[in-house]
């Protein structure tokens, strides 16, 4: 294989196998400790769909979880059974009523229901960057938090909806975060990606080289917000409860943490910001109700657990203003993505053998100023 | 508000000469404001097809935001841009389709993409069904660093590499005409002198140029005819044989004026 298809790999493989490793301990762990890792492999699950459009894009977004409690409420309605509905939810809409789906089914609907109710928010919001963009989708998420939490018509209301079939175990949990960093790597790979990518680079230049900003950002957009449904579905059928305060604050701000610590402008930093912090935030609200840890037992003081997260969350800003992983792909530095040696190719219209210099030494060819070697530049990528 | 309808006055003996005989880019009373401020005041000029034309003026004479208001970067707020006599789109991503490009002041390459995938972007914008007027091989000839330095990330080229690039990267779009925002800022007098050349051999290609430029000498020499703008407006033409020193004398004299004007 060559270096480029070898970095190509390791983009995906990476974030692959550390979600792998994840399921691989819960799946030695104790009920209640699968309970932890599930959530883990839950919230990394929302990390990725947030790099999807955040990422990508370089615009911020607080209202991706929007997406993630429509999903996770209709999942939840939709798979409760029709007696218990009428019960607890004597006032929703006719068309809530029925019917009952599999939990498969609810996981289809709840992404697609995030990402037509994106595409809704995203056609009026796209043309917004910088605060703007902040504050719109924070109006977003306050929007469907206050409808969430007071219109008994189409769910539970300020009450918890309970009784919702536990179906998403380890093994669903791993396969639903794998295909989350599958479809964020299909989609880093595509072309409207990467001219989102250059947008965000400079968005003067693209625009002047004739990209829609708009309409590659709303892409993005709706991409992120089918993860983060799905991811909402995945999350009520991990615990088999959801009130309306859990996919709200909290989660956004904790979520968008994980992947700024991770790196938030690569599909790596998104993964391992979403697991290492989703473990460490699992442990410490743990460590509230007491943990015992070497045989030394504690019992932190309650909040504490979201102080240490800040303190951390400031400090890895300070020391990694990039993230963990330097928004980097997995491997992607070992594998060629070299650093500057300016002065060896300099002036020197390129000597043979120093391909290794300036190109990515997949083909070999010498970066040498040649008019053939242009033309094989203007090939589009293999 | 200031010069709402007023026609903007021109110094007697400065009249604007007639078009070019082909036009290919007309604008006529471009207006540009940024909240209060007026940047563009009535401009009005034209350039012919395979044209080279300057555009100069002092700070702050609205050069950089015509040409934006030309490429709909920023909003036109009154007068008309046509391109062979069809009002031009507001957004820069529609304009660029139509053959037109634009280098802006700065450059603005993707630092972290290299050379080719810089290259490669600016063929986004081709028209289908088109031989371009200029390959890769004219543009490789044109700006060699394109070549030599193809694998390297742009962010790493010095300032003069940057601009050739960013120059190929527009001429990759098949562009009739090409706007320049002050190509020669921060280059070395070498350095300009090559870009100056390439830009003659892109014009004799038959691709039309609006030169921004500060450097109203060297421009004027350069170009077959120029404008100069001062205040937003455009204040008269010159070409080849107009005394430089009358040029930069406008950039004052014409100020002072205008200020006198003011109530």
């Amino acid at each position: 294989m060559t270096r480029s298809r070898l970095r190509l790999a390791a983009e995906l493989l990476g974030p692959l196998a550390l979600v792998g490793v994840v399921a691989l301990v819960a799946a030695h762990l104790s009920t209640s400790d699968q309970t932890d890792a599930i959530n883990v492999l839950v919230t990394a699950t929302i990390v990725v769909g947030l790099y999807v459009f955040i990422g990508n894009s370089g615009v911020i977004s607080f209202g991706q979880i929007s997406f993630a409690a429509v999903g996770a409420f209709a999942a939840g309605i939709y798979t409760t059974p029709v007696s218990t509905r009428q019960t607890t939810m004597p006032d929703l809409f006719g068309f809530l009523g029925r019917p009952v789906l599999t939990n498969l089914e609810s996981l289809l609907l709840a992404a697609g229901l995030g990402a037509l109710f994106a595409l809704l928010v995203g056609l009026a919001l796209m043309r917004l960057s910088g605060l703007a963009a902040g504050i719109a989708t924070f109006a977003v998420l306050e929007i469907t938090y206050n409808i969430l939490a007071n219109w008994e018509k189409i769910g539970p209301g300020p009450t918890t909806l309970a009784s919702v079939p536990v179906t998403t175990g380890v093994g669903q949990a791993t396969i639903g975060c794998a295909v989350a960093v599958v479809v964020a790597f299909a989609y880093q790979r595509s072309r409207s990606c990467r001219l989102l990518r250059a947008s965000r680079a400079d968005a003067l230049a693209a625009r002047g080289i004739g990209v829609s900003i708009v309409r590659h950002r709303l892409g993005a957009f709706v991409l992120s917000g089918a993860i983060c449904g799905f991811a909402g579905a995945l999350y009520v059928h991990s615990l088999g409860s959801i009130n309306v305060t859990e996919v709200y604050l909290a989660l956004t701000f904790s979520t968008l943490a994980m992947l700024v610590v991770g790196g938030s402008q690569s599909l790596w930093g998104a993964t391992l910001g979403g697991i290492l912090l989703g473990i460490l935030s699992s442990f410490l609200t743990n460590a509230e109700n007491g943990t015992t840890v070497f045989g030394l037992s504690f019992t932190l003081p309650n909040g504490l657990s979201s102080i240490i997260f800040a303190i951390l969350f400031v400090g890895a800003l300070m020391l990694f203003p990039r993230g963990l992983t330097r928004n980097r792909e997995f491997l992607a530095k070992a594998l060629g993505e070299r650093p500057a040696r300016v002065g060896v190719v300099l002036g020197s219209g390129g000597k043979p053998g120093d391909g290794s210099v300036t190109g990515d030494g997949s083909d070999g060819t010498p970066a040498a100023a040649t008019t053939a070697h242009v033309t094989a530049v203007a090939d589009p990528e293999p | 508000m200031s010069g709402d309808a007023a026609p903007p006055a021109e110094p007697a003996g400065r009249r604007i000469e007639a078009g070019p005989e082909r036009p290919l880019l007309e604008v006529s009373g471009l207006r540009v404001t940024y909240g209060r401020a007026q940047a563009v005041d009535g401009a009005t000029f034209a350039v012919g097809e395979g044209e080279l034309v300057g555009l100069v003026g002092p700070n702050g004479a609205g050069k950089s935001s015509t040409l934006f208001a030309v490429m709909g970067e920023v909003r036109r707020a009154a007068g008309e841009v046509r391109f062979r006599g069809k009002p031009l789109p507001g957004r820069p991503e529609d304009v660029v389709r139509l053959g037109l490009a634009m280098v802006p002041e700065g450059r603005h390459l993707f630092p972290s993409m290299t050379v080719q995938e810089n290259l490669q972007l600016g063929r986004l914008a081709r028209r289908p069904g088109r031989t371009p007027r200029l390959g890769d091989e004219e543009v490789a000839t044109l700006f060699p660093v394109t070549a030599e330095f193809a694998r390297r990330r742009a962010g790493l080229l010095s300032g003069g590499q940057q601009q050739q690039v960013a120059i190929a990267r527009a001429l990759l779009s098949d562009p009739d005409l090409l706007l320049l925002d002050e190509p020669s800022l921060g280059l070395s007098p070498t350095i300009v002198a090559s870009v100056f050349s390439a830009l003659e051999r892109i014009n004799a290609l038959g691709v039309a140029i609006l030169l921004v430029e500060q450097r109203a000498e060297m421009t004027l020499e350069f170009c077959a005819r120029s404008y100069v703008l001062v205040g937003g407006r455009i204040r008269f033409e010159a070409d080849r044989h107009t005394n430089v020193e009358t040029v930069v004398a406008s950039y004052f004299g014409v100020e002072r004026v205008a200020l006198g004007n003011r109530p």
